[in-house]
């Protein structure tokens, strides 16, 4: 396996794409096309990338540990690393053309579209994660107290986990 | 929370606060990237009360950098990671908010893979994941609203016809992408333009002077 091609694959599927499980469909062609990962690699990277702390994002690390060992974790989470500084460009290009309205006004609707986006993922998320009416419970507590600002997100979580083992524990 | 959102520049010393030095920046990183357990939401809102308690950010800067986040290639948590960085100690903030979040958490996430086999099997584990997953998808909308509310409080001291703009655009923007014809970046920009346009024609109610300190909510 040659290491630079391997970084430059990971670095392409990040340069092209953004967050979430965007950069599986270009991973998933290159690598199974060169025989460097399995299917099985994807679905395992996939399921812990849901479960690790951090960005979803980062569940091309554990495709990485998966196909290369370390190297690979350490080569993968380089390569998601660099692309986002390019938003440094933008910030700068942004800060100089603050003071005009009309670009004030049009961040303002990337504001307003940012949280509506938002909703038809989380919706989207809700359909394949809220299985019963424990689920559903547990998200709107989970939402009463978030919206409370006064417990801490990892007491929210781990009160669910609890939940979890209680309802479905058994 | 003091009313100094007026940022001439990126990278500004945020208000009250002070600028807080590259080990702070790192180890806040660190601990928060260490609770984050379930994913981008947490992350994501730990983030953002970080943020908002430290004084780093307020409301509606907040959510600005969180847009700007949104239109450039890779991670938007980490690039939101990086303009946080940015803004408070230029490249040094940089690489201390980014190692910081990034090198617990991908450590973890291949520990978690080596260890996966074992985990996957076991159904306490399993039980436990089927409670978080669920509070992420709350976690997820507490956000959302947390992120509107102050847009829609400002579009309400304008009148109510800049309250129509946001929430249609808003609307707009869900439909689109609920669609799926068109990719999200494209989506926002779309947002972006069609706000401008509409909101210069339609202007803001004169504002009543004394009101405008108090409103950072």
């Amino acid at each position: 396996m040659n290491w630079l091609l391997y970084f430059w694959l990971f670095l392409k599927a990040s340069l092209f794409t953004t967050g979430g499980l965007g950069n599986l469909p270009l991973l998933h062609q290159d690598l199974i096309g060169l025989g460097w990962a399995r299917e099985a690699d994807f679905l395992t990277a996939i399921a812990v990338g849901q479960v690790s702390p951090g960005p979803n994002g980062l569940w091309s690390v554990s495709l990485g540990y998966l196909t290369y060992g370390w190297a690979g974790a350490a080569l993968a989470t380089l390569a998601l690393s660099l692309p986002p500084l390019l938003v440094l460009l933008v910030a700068g290009f942004y800060a100089r053309m603050q003071g005009s309205p009309r670009v004030q006004d049009f961040t303002r609707g990337l504001s307003l579209g940012v949280v509506g986006l938002t909703l038809p993922v989380t919706l989207g998320l809700a359909l394949s994660t809220v299985t019963d009416w424990g689920g559903a419970a547990i998200a709107a507590g989970a939402l009463g107290l978030a919206l409370s600002k006064r417990v801490p997100v990892i007491v929210i979580l781990v009160l669910a986990g609890l939940a979890g083992f209680l309802l479905y524990g058994g | 929370m003091s009313a100094g959102r007026r940022d001439s520049a990126w990278q500004v010393a945020p208000t009250g606060a002070g600028r807080p030095g590259l080990w702070d920046l790192f180890f806040t990183f660190v601990l928060l990237s260490l609770q984050s357990f379930g994913g981008g939401a947490s992350t994501f809102m730990l983030i953002n009360r970080t943020c908002l308690q430290r004084g780093w950010l307020d409301d509606q800067e907040f959510v600005r950098t969180w847009a700007l986040a949104q239109v450039t290639p890779g991670i938007n948590l980490l690039k939101l990671t990086i303009l946080i960085g940015s803004r408070l100690r230029g490249w040094g903030g940089v690489a201390a908010c980014v190692s910081g979040l990034m090198i617990p958490t991908a450590l973890i996430t291949a520990l978690m893979t080596a260890g996966f086999a074992l985990i996957r099997a076991n159904p306490l584990v399993q039980a436990v994941m089927k409670g978080v997953m669920p509070a992420t998808i709350g976690l997820s909308l507490a956000m959302a609203l947390q992120m509107a509310l102050p847009l829609f409080a400002r579009a309400r001291r304008e009148g109510p016809a800049r309250v129509s703009v946001s929430a249609g655009v808003l609307a707009a923007a869900a439909a689109l992408m609920a669609l799926g014809w068109i990719s999200p970046v494209l989506v926002l920009l779309l947002s972006g333009g069609l706000t401008a346009a509409l909101l210069a024609l339609v202007p803001a109610r004169p504002q009543p002077a004394p009101r405008e300190q108090g409103g950072g909510q």
